[in-house]
């Protein structure tokens, strides 16, 4: 333990007692958070949403120069409310070199919550894309620094660790071993040479120290694609919604596309995803006290495809749900009362509910597909919202129980956020098809 | 022979006169043969005699405030009298009769009452507890437990006899008896309506698919409820049964009406149906099943509404 301070303490004193060698380190290939520091000051920015009226801030985030003529990355959930009520809200900038001025915002790329803003600075140092980021060749473990202004404290920079995609994620986020806090979203992550690798997104609450960062190639295409832009007013809020809905409209095609594979549930087999951005648990009530007295035997897989529209609006879950239930000592009214319990819609609720979604519908009936041999009769019930501002884009609950024993049932949930009404039929259709007696 | 009645507000007898007399003075004063302390009346305020025909007239004597049949508003010199209907002088109401007047048949004493009210009364009370016990069994998924059942029997139990007693308590207090059994039978009736209603609701809404019976189950409550009362303040009194009536049909619309706007209110606020789907054993189902491709056109169908609701409630463009 001793030791461990003794050389923390050293390394402290040969950084604050050696400022002069730090370029030379540098030069050297050994550099440290100070010498990537040392040079972002006049490219790294803290980007201030304030009430237009007030002239106060209501939230903060970072940003970083990507070219000399005053272009900056950001975050689409830092702008978000700037983007959407352009009325209520305007956008400000302060420099880690004290500059400080107005942003205008240019273009956003809502599934990677990316953000382009111009700022007023002309001929100014800026941050350039690492390569092999770009390329997806970055080794695992590579040191990156994550910088930005955690919590309005001020500017910081955070090391940590380069470790790949995350897996089971529809879209690519870089895991970054490192503490990312609010305040620091929009903030580059840099390799030690100071080139961007990606952009600081989010951190997973309950896990230590595990960060996600967008990969630098969306930054890189939302520049390309941005840097002529001069949105009008309003032009931005209908471009987030046509972003919305194709990104989910490709989601849900590659969803139908690959398809599903059955899985045995007691007497039942059903259908499962073979999409690998589904993260699939399971759970049983074998173990429950009291002891239950029907086996609940459950698995669910839900995508992490959901994605922060505006500060009351995450949407994209997507969710296949089993739940193969078999009476131990219940008569069938009281099975039916467990099933009933089970078998309950969720559709999003409460909250901002009123803000952004219609009055829901439900409709349910018996249903019975063809061949009767291999397929349980079943109860379906199908119930939609649908949004108030995206044309075309549905919240719909499917819910569907076997009705062939009085003993056991499977029943089987399907939830798809911010869908096409029509995909939502054919991806229903399908999933009822694959509920089979077991062979 | 007369007689001479003095009747109280509510019509009860506070004051009886056998008068044997061919013409009968009613006032204030000493010199009358019925004397009224009434300070109204005039002193020499009302005679009673019989004209020519045999029938009973009562004449005012030149009183100030007058002479006045029943609640009538008009004065007048003079009555015939039928026995039925008082006359009204100052503010004392007098019936006047003669010793010929019929009376009503003698009633059964309650002994010799049929037993039926008593059978039926235990009956409707078992039927409700086996209800009850059959519906708390139903809903029972865990661990059984005596409260389970006691909890929500002796709740009905309390909540059904304070409402009876209740009852019987106005029954005793406007007309003379208490009428419990009538009192207890038409709360257990009632009772045992709504919960055959609300179990064959969630059998139909399985059985048949007719979910939105559930959606007006709030009405039928109501109904029920309004009608309970309804027979209960018939039995507290069977005068102004059109009055009674018109009032417990008003105050059933108000009811009504102020939950379905607060239901409307509700979901407009929340979005969700008032709606629980409801699964039985499947043995129930009445309905056939539908072709999937039945189903999936009739949720299709659904698309239509969704869209015009958000056509209505989409917020306007800003110019």
């Amino acid at each position: 333990m001793r030791a461990l301070w003794r050389s923390a303490i050293i390394v402290a004193l040969c950084s604050v007692g050696a400022p002069g060698l730090a370029s030379s380190a540098a030069a050297q290939g050994l550099p440290g958070a100070e010498t990537v520091y040392a040079s972002a000051p006049p490219r790294l920015l803290q980007i201030r949403t304030l009430l237009a009226d007030a002239g106060r801030q209501t939230s903060t985030g970072s940003g970083f120069l990507v070219s000399a003529d005053g272009l900056a990355i950001t975050n689409y959930h830092v702008v978000s409310d700037a983007a959407l009520e352009p009325k209520t809200y305007r956008l400000e900038y302060t420099g880690a070199d004290g500059t400080q001025g107005a942003v205008t915002l240019l273009a956003v790329d809502l599934p990677n919550d990316l953000a382009l803003v111009r700022v007023d600075k002309q001929e100014a140092p800026f941050f350039a894309f690492d390569k092999a980021a770009l390329d997806g060749t970055l080794p695992k473990g590579e040191r990156l620094y994550s910088l930005g202004n955690p919590l309005d404290l001020g500017f910081t920079i955070i090391e940590g660790t380069y470790n790949g995609l995350v897996e089971h994620s529809y879209n690519d986020h870089i895991h970054f071993t490192g503490a990312l806090n609010p305040g620091m979203s929009g903030g580059p992550a840099v390799n030690a040479q100071g080139q961007v690798v990606g952009v600081n997104v989010a951190t997973r609450r309950g896990g230590q120290l595990i960060s996600f960062l967008v990969p630098a190639r969306f930054a890189a295409a939302l520049l390309a694609r941005g840097r002529e832009a001069k949105p009008a007013a309003g032009d931005l809020r209908k471009d987030v919604i046509a972003q919305l809905a194709s990104w989910r409209g490709a989601l849900y095609k590659s969803l139908a596309e690959e398809g599903f594979r059955d899985r045995v549930f007691g007497s039942y087999q059903a259908p499962e995803t073979r999409s690998a951005w589904f993260e699939c648990w399971a759970s049983t009530n074998a173990g429950a006290s009291p002891k239950p007295r029907a086996s609940i035997n459950a698995t669910s897989c839900k995508a992490e495809a959901s994605v922060y529209v505006a500060s009351d609006l995450n949407t994209g879950v997507v969710e296949v749900n089993h739940s193969y239930a078999k009476s131990i000592d219940l008569n069938q009214f009281q099975f039916a009362t467990v099933l009933t319990q089970l078998a309950q819609p969720r559709l999003t609720m409460g909250g901002s509910f009123r803000k952004w979604y219609t009055p829901q519908h439900c409709h349910e009936d018996f249903v019975g597909v063809t061949p009767a041999a291999e397929h349980p009769p079943l109860r379906v019930m199908w119930c939609a919202q649908g949004y108030r501002e995206f044309d075309g884009l549905y919240d719909i609950a499917l819910v569907a129980v076997t009705q062939d024993r009085a003993d056991e049932a499977l029943v089987s949930r399907l939830n798809l956020q911010a869908i096409a009404y029509d995909d939502a039929l054919r991806i229903g259709k399908s999933f009822l098809e694959r509920l089979q007696v077991a062979r | 022979m007369i007689w001479i009645e003095i009747l109280s507000k509510h019509r009860d007898v506070a004051g009886r006169f056998r008068v044997d007399a061919a013409e009968i003075h009613i006032g204030r004063g000493y010199d009358n043969h019925v004397i009224l302390d009434d300070p109204y009346v005039a002193a020499r305020h009302v005679r009673i005699f019989r004209d020519a025909e045999g029938r009973l007239v009562a004449e005012d004597l030149g009183s100030a405030n007058g002479l006045y049949l029943g609640a009538s508003k008009s004065r007048k010199p003079q009555l015939v009298l039928d026995g039925a209907e008082p006359i009204r002088i100052g503010q004392t109401l007098l019936r006047v009769r003669d010793a010929a007047h019929a009376v009503e048949p003698e009633r059964l004493a309650g002994s010799e009452r049929g037993a039926l009210p008593i059978i039926a009364a235990i009956v409707l009370g078992a039927v409700l507890l086996a209800i009850n016990a059959i519906l708390v069994w139903f809903g029972q998924t865990s661990e059984p437990r005596a409260s389970d059942y006691l909890v929500p029997t002796l709740t009905m139990i309390g909540v059904v006899v304070a409402w009876v007693g209740v009852w019987a308590l106005l029954s005793r207090l406007f007309s003379g008896r208490a009428h419990f059994l009538r009192h207890l039978l038409i709360a257990e009736a009632g009772l045992v309506a709504f919960w055959i209603y609300s179990e064959l609701a969630q059998v139909a809404s399985f059985a048949l698919t007719w979910t939105t019976i559930f959606t007006y189950g709030y009405a039928v409550a109501w109904i029920v409820l309004a009608t309970i009362c309804f027979l209960h303040l018939r039995e507290v009194g069977r005068t102004h049964m059109v009055v009674k009536g018109i009032v417990v049909g008003v105050l059933l619309v108000v009811a009504i009406a102020v939950q379905t706007l607060q239901r409307s209110e509700a979901f407009a606020n929340s979005g969700r149906p008032n709606v629980t789907h409801v699964l039985m054993p499947p043995s129930l189902r009445l309905a056939p099943v539908r072709s999937e491709q039945a189903f999936i056109d009739d949720v299709a169908r659904l698309k239509a509404k969704l869209d015009a609701d958000r056509a209505e409630l989409k917020p306007a463009v800003e110019p």
